[in-house]
């Protein structure tokens, strides 16, 4: 094969040169920091990864109450390969959330999301909300007792919303309870929904980072950091990284394949022990801290207000640190984002424990 | 870079052996997923094993159809009383056949096609006659297996 014949035939017809420049004049600054900068092309790797994985678990996966958990016992039981691909899949999905949540705490410490980068921090968030969307459809998937507990507990925090609650309760379970409809309608989520938005979010992101050039963190910013070219240097990079990542996800998958319990009953009772996935543990652990009653109000549903007002306010977090846009030291947003993270962080790690 | 006495330049050396790792490392993958996609669980089967009393009463010019894999077999007592078993799918589309008892014809929609009883194509697309299978009866089990195949039962 003549690669330069080849190449000829397409530049005869197709100007690529102004891609090609473009994609040789992009630097990337050298700093103390910059390791945070591999963080998001480990999440677009992972899912990658998860789209091929997910993409051949789907041809023998059979999204019907009777048939779902079957299904992957006998993928895992009796397709070539099976076993791994499933434990792949459920691996990928947990490095996934935790780097997304690390790129995430990068993010919020160096300031990243600061004018004028917003909407890079938005379309980000909402990335994060759909992941873990697509960590908990995925997880119901598998319909055993724990994915149906689960499920109700994450579905039934909804109906405590003002105004839109109940409506979106039943949206998300397709009735008044976690049913076979919820099965269908979260494969339906996960398989077709999801993964839309993301690719479109996804490209919207990184269409972003590109405009604006990566971000320097404020106190490196003073110092004009030396960049060095992202081809090949910063590539080969990422790279290495990718190579590590598929390193250890592919070791994780292969010593510590995830269980798969019981066929999901939904008039069984709730399984002892039970808790939610790792990345829902800090809204179960501080569900736990408030009590059933304040003031003749229903506690949940105040913690659950708590929450997510919590999490608008983070989400809007850009527009009230004035003083790092204008290229300020905010030493007041880095001990908000502090508390955020070590909030987070110990909870989990305390609902872990508990 | 290229030393004098060395063949290739060192750079073309590090390209080959990267380029040829990420090749292999591809294959292996490739191959993995490949076999997890395509595998080969809905192969034809050698042989399979039926029910006796189900099948050796039919009555001359009737049929019965058994599952061989996921395509159907016919079997197939003619109306001199001899019985065969025939893979039901015609030679030509793989469409499935049908026997018709008024013309005692194997008759397959898609294109027309026409086969005797014995099985061999005389009218219409069908290149070749239909599989006959060879049926052996062992106790109350009645074997079909392809021709020239060995049966080996798993011991019960």
């Amino acid at each position: 094969m003549n690669f330069r014949r080849l190449k000829n035939w397409f530049t005869d017809r197709y100007d690529f040169s102004d891609l090609v420049k473009l994609a040789q004049s992009k630097t990337v600054p050298v700093h103390s920091g910059d390791f945070l900068y591999y963080t998001g092309g480990m999440i677009l790797f992972l899912i990658g990864l998860q789209f091929i994985t997910g993409m051949i678990l789907a041809f023998y996966y059979v999204p019907h109450p009777d048939f779902a958990h079957k299904s992957i016992v006998e993928i895992v039981t009796k397709l070539h390969l099976g076993w791994f691909f499933r434990s792949f899949h459920h691996w990928g999905a947990q490095l996934t959330l935790l780097f997304l949540f690390i790129h995430l705490f990068g993010t919020l410490l160096v300031k990243s999301y600061r004018k004028p980068r917003e909407f890079i921090w938005f379309t980000g968030f909402i990335l994060l909300g759909i992941l873990i969307f697509f960590g908990l459809s995925g997880y119901l998937l598998l319909w055993d007792e724990r994915a149906l507990a689960g499920v109700k507990v994450a579905t039934g925090g909804v109906k405590a919303l003002p105004l839109v609650g109940t409506f979106l309760m039943a949206f998300l379970r397709g009735g008044v309870d976690v049913t076979g409809e919820t099965l269908t309608r979260f494969y339906a989520f996960h398989v077709a929904v999801l993964p839309l938005v993301t690719l479109f979010l996804i490209g919207l992101h990184v269409l972003l980072v590109q405009y604006h050039g990566m971000s320097i963190p404020l106190r490196e910013e003073k110092n004009n950091p030396a960049s060095i070219p992202f081809f090949p240097n910063v590539f080969y990079h990422d790279l290495i990284v990718w190579l590590l990542l598929l390193g250890v996800t592919v070791t994780l998958a292969v010593f510590f394949p995830p269980e798969i319990g019981i066929k999901a009953d939904p008039l069984a009772p709730t399984p002892e022990n039970i808790k939610p996935e790792w990345y829902f543990l800090f809204v179960f652990q501080t569900l736990k801290l408030f009590p059933g009653e304040i003031l003749g109000l229903n506690g949940e549903v105040i913690a659950i207000l708590l929450i997510v007002t919590a999490m608008g306010l983070l989400f809007l977090l850009p527009l009230f640190d004035k003083k790092s846009s204008r290229g300020e030291a905010s030493p007041l947003f880095t001990w908000i984002s502090v508390g955020y993270i070590a909030y987070i962080v110990t909870m989990t790690i305390v609902g872990y424990l508990s | 870079m290229k030393i004098d006495y060395s063949l290739i330049t060192r750079r073309r050396f590090l390209n080959t052996l990267f380029g040829g790792w990420l090749t292999a490392f591809s294959a292996g993958a490739l191959y993995a997923v490949g076999k997890f996609a395509f595998p080969t669980l809905g192969k034809e089967p050698d042989f399979v094993v039926l029910k006796a009393a189900d099948y050796m009463n039919l009555a001359p010019n009737t049929t019965k159809l058994f599952a061989w894999g996921g395509k159907p077999g016919i079997f197939f007592r003619k109306a001199d009383g001899a019985i065969l078993a025939i893979k039901g799918v015609c030679t030509h589309m793989e469409c499935n056949v049908t026997y018709k008892p008024a013309e005692r014809k194997f008759y397959c929609a898609c294109h027309q096609g026409w086969f005797d009883e014995n099985g061999q194509n005389i009218k219409g697309p069908p290149p070749k006659p239909l599989e006959i299978f060879v049926h052996t009866i062992e106790g109350d089990k009645l074997i079909v297996a392809r021709k020239g195949v060995k049966v080996e039962l798993p011991k019960a």
